[in-house]
């Protein structure tokens, strides 16, 4: 099905200006809208309302000719980024009534309705759900549901038919111009001189000397069209492996219908998964508008789930962290659980009160943190091979293990009375000013934070060098000192730079406290 | 240094203190287990309650680390013995001023990092649920609840509910507190933390030796308050009696006061 939107960057401006429903009230009372961009080092007109034609503004026309005939012509300058960002929307929004939804140029869409029309009572009721429902949103549209989607495209843009019945398609588009089928404007112009017009023309010509003048294209398009070749369609969002939906006829608003209402769609997959002997990892709900906006609500477990008040339990800390963010509009009419990502199950799940099997109430712990903090802010440690000490580790995320919390082995130090490394390491080493012997002595003063230290104690130097394949030949080595000051701190510095080796200032730095 | 008994509110001694009956679902713990120190655990009445919310405090930000030392040693001795993960939540206030744990440090204090699981939320809310969930979970063996200061919302009530969370579960869980007051709570333990001169290290005389710090009880619920040094054996994960058998201060050749003033003006004639 091919859902094409004439005048989508005016139906923007449009909509911003008189509310989403300027088409179901009546035009206001307003100068015909254009907008412009500069083409061919002129700034001309790249759209306008149906209103405006009647003014006899076309597109290509230069906006100074355009004035000249419409003087209070209200005009706008195209913006490309805003029309792709609504082009987007509207395709998230047409996920309720497919999955497989393409983007189509820069002002259509592809869908893929094959079994999705019986749901809404045929397809002629499917057609008119979909003009209803875009043209009260405030687009002009014009859909064609077709065998192909090349077909489609072509009735919908340059035909009057809306629904082509099944096998028909190669008749109702013979009398279309050949500009339909996609082809580049130079084509269509060297195929006029020759005498073709329509694509009945050449739809039953010999294949090669038509190959050979015009080009490989051509004939691909007119296979397309007529179905001897696939086109393939790439949607935009990932097609979920199993989903189940809801839709309702009164949409709902309130939180703990939404909340029931997921518990149900839970329930509802688990016998999909039982099935195929799977646990879900990632799911999301999706819940559609009615006024045209779709909200997303992602979850993650750290092991494959198969108990639905878990998963129910999962989406309502989610809902809880989202709770002022969610704006219900109007209602939600539909809401579908997406599995995206399910592994084999292992395990029975039970409902466990408290028993033997550690690690279950730690992975249920981990999946509600993530679902309420969301899973970058649950962490734990990951090691790498380096000297550099900031580099040694990092905080990554604990669910992003496949529910192993194994991390690489690297060597760590072992206990000892007199610790080497700091307990504690700041975020970034902070500047200190500090006084030493040179070339080599620990600091017998310094200042950090605005306070004096004097040092009673100190140990070092430990050399770390720079690592030169990652910072450069022109980095600095490090010596580090533990030291400890009159009142029993003890600090982990270092000296950046080897006196008089590497550089004649070298600046010295605070990394650490020790307990 | 012994013991300075009773500072501030002192409670008598009573015979029949096992403190509150314990609630159901309690897993034996009724007398504490103890420190290994006897003055110490005459004053904890047999031993410090593991399955209890306890608080450590510091008054400065940079005596973190040593706050943090304890209450990490607090865990490593008296946590949920067949668990191993210790869960921190971390106050994004103060991780600015005073860092985060070093994996390295860590593993030479007697902890493996490999058992953290850290919790960075973004509100002091969001955090209290975080400490909440995770003292119900009785898969981890402490949970440590880093705050900066004496937040308003962190409350009577919410200590209360961590207090009773940390009884079912059987969980130790410890309030670290930067910079922050005293400040009535529902803990069962109250300590603060302070820094001594560290001991001699045999193998480096210059060198700074193991750690001694200077621990108040500043509020106990089951007994007197008290004061005294304790350092940490990370090798048999225990804290020990530190108090300083003999001084040897020994120093380093350190530059004169004066090295940093200016030169004197040369003499004339």
């Amino acid at each position: 099905m091919s859902v094409a939107f004439t005048h989508l960057p005016t139906d923007r401006i449009a909509r911003l200006k008189w509310g989403k429903s300027w088409i179901l009230n009546a035009r206001a009372d307003s100068p015909p809208l254009a907008v412009t961009d500069v083409e061919n080092n002129a700034v001309r007109i790249v759209a306008h309302e149906a209103y405006a034609a009647r003014f006899s503004i076309f597109r290509g026309q230069a906006l100074s000719d355009a004035r000249a005939l419409v003087p209070d012509l209200e005009c706008h300058t195209r913006d490309r980024a805003a029309e792709r960002s609504l082009l987007g929307s509207l395709a998230a929004w047409c996920e309720r009534y497919t999955p497989l939804v393409a983007l189509d140029g820069e002002d259509a869409l592809f869908m893929d309705v094959t079994g999705c029309t019986h749901l809404f009572g045929g397809e002629a009721s499917f057609v008119a759900d979909v003009e209803t429902r875009i043209t009260a949103q405030g687009f002009t549209v014009r859909v064609c549901l077709a065998d192909t989607a090349g077909a489609a495209w072509a009735m919908a843009r340059h035909g009057t038919g809306r629904i082509i019945a099944r096998d028909q398609h190669i008749q109702a588009i013979s009398s279309l111009p050949l500009a339909a089928l996609r082809l580049d404007t130079s084509v269509v112009a060297s195929l006029g001189r020759v005498g073709f017009k329509t694509i009945g023309c050449i739809a039953d010509l010999p294949r090669a000397p038509l190959t050979a003048r015009f080009g490989r294209h051509l004939l691909d398009r007119l296979d397309q069209a007529s179905g001897r070749q696939d086109e393939i369609i790439s949607p935009l969002m990932p097609v979920a492996e199993l989903a189940s939906e809801k839709r309702f006829a009164e949409p709902i608003v309130h939180e703990d219908d939404i909340k029931r209402c997921i518990g149900i769609l839970a329930g509802n997959i688990i016998a999909l998964l039982e099935r195929r002997d799977l646990g879900v990892r990632t799911c999301e709900v999706k819940l559609f508008r009615v006024d045209g906006e779709v909200q997303s609500l992602g979850v993650h477990a750290a092991n494959p789930l198969r108990d639905p008040d878990r998963i129910a339990g999962l989406f309502h800390e989610r809902l809880g962290r989202l709770h002022s963010d969610l704006d219900a509009g109007f209602g939600f009419d539909i809401v579908r659980l997406n599995i995206l990502q399910a592994d084999p199950f292992n395990g029975d799940q039970h409902d466990l009160v408290e028993r033997k099997d550690t690690g279950e109430r730690y992975a249920a712990l981990i999946d509600r943190l993530g679902a309420r903090l969301g899973t970058n802010r649950v962490l734990q440690f990951s090691f790498a091979d380096t000297h550099i000490p900031e580099r040694r580790f990092a905080l990554v995320p604990v669910s992003g293990r496949d529910g192993k919390t194994d991390p690489d082995q690297v060597a760590l130090p072992r206990p000892s009375r007199a610790p080497t490394r700091p307990l504690v390491l700041l975020e970034r080493p902070e500047p200190i000013d500090a006084i030493a012997q040179v070339p080599d002595s620990p600091p017998s003063r310094f200042r950090w934070r605005k306070v004096v230290y004097e040092i009673a104690r100190s140990e070092g130097p430990e050399r770390i060098a720079c690592e030169w394949w990652r910072d450069g030949r022109a980095s600095l080595s490090r010596d580090y000192f533990r030291v400890e000051d009159t009142q029993g701190y003890r600090f982990w510095l270092f000296r950046y730079g080897l006196y008089d080796r590497e550089t004649t200032r070298p600046n010295w730095y605070m990394h650490g406290l020790f307990a | 240094m012994t013991a300075i008994a009773s500072i501030g509110t002192a409670k008598p001694a009573t015979n029949q203190s096992q403190g509150p009956s314990p609630g159901p679902g309690d897993n034996d713990r009724q007398t504490g287990v103890s420190f290994g120190i006897p003055d110490l655990d005459r004053h904890l009445n047999g031993g410090i309650w593991t399955n209890a919310l306890h608080e450590v405090r510091c008054s400065l930000a940079r005596d973190f680390a040593c706050a943090a030392g304890f209450a990490l040693g607090l865990a490593a001795q008296f946590g949920k013995p067949d668990a191993r993960r210790i869960f921190w939540v971390i106050d994004p206030a103060a991780s600015v001023d005073s860092g985060l744990p070093f994996p390295d440090g860590l593993s030479e204090h007697g902890i493996d990092p490999k058992m953290m699981v850290f919790a960075r939320p973004i509100t002091l809310r969001d955090a209290l649920w975080s400490a909440d969930q995770a003292a119900k979970c009785s898969d981890l063996s402490a949970v440590i609840f880093q705050v900066k200061g004496n937040p308003k919302h962190f409350d009577m009530t919410a200590t209360r509910r961590l207090m009773l969370r940390a009884r079912e579960s059987g969980v130790l869980v410890c309030v670290l507190r930067q910079s922050g007051d005293q400040e009535a709570s529902a803990t069962a333990t109250r300590w603060h933390v302070e820094i001594m001169p560290s001991g001699p290290d045999p193998d480096f005389e210059p060198g700074p030796g193991q750690a001694r710090h200077v621990q108040t009880l500043e509020r106990n619920r089951h007994g007197r308050t008290g004061q005294w040094t304790l350092s940490w054996n990370p090798e048999n994960r225990t804290f020990e009696d530190g108090t300083p058998k003999a001084q040897t201060a020994h120093r380093v050749r350190r530059i004169h006061a004066s090295a940093d003033r200016p030169d004197s003006p040369a003499e004339v004639g």
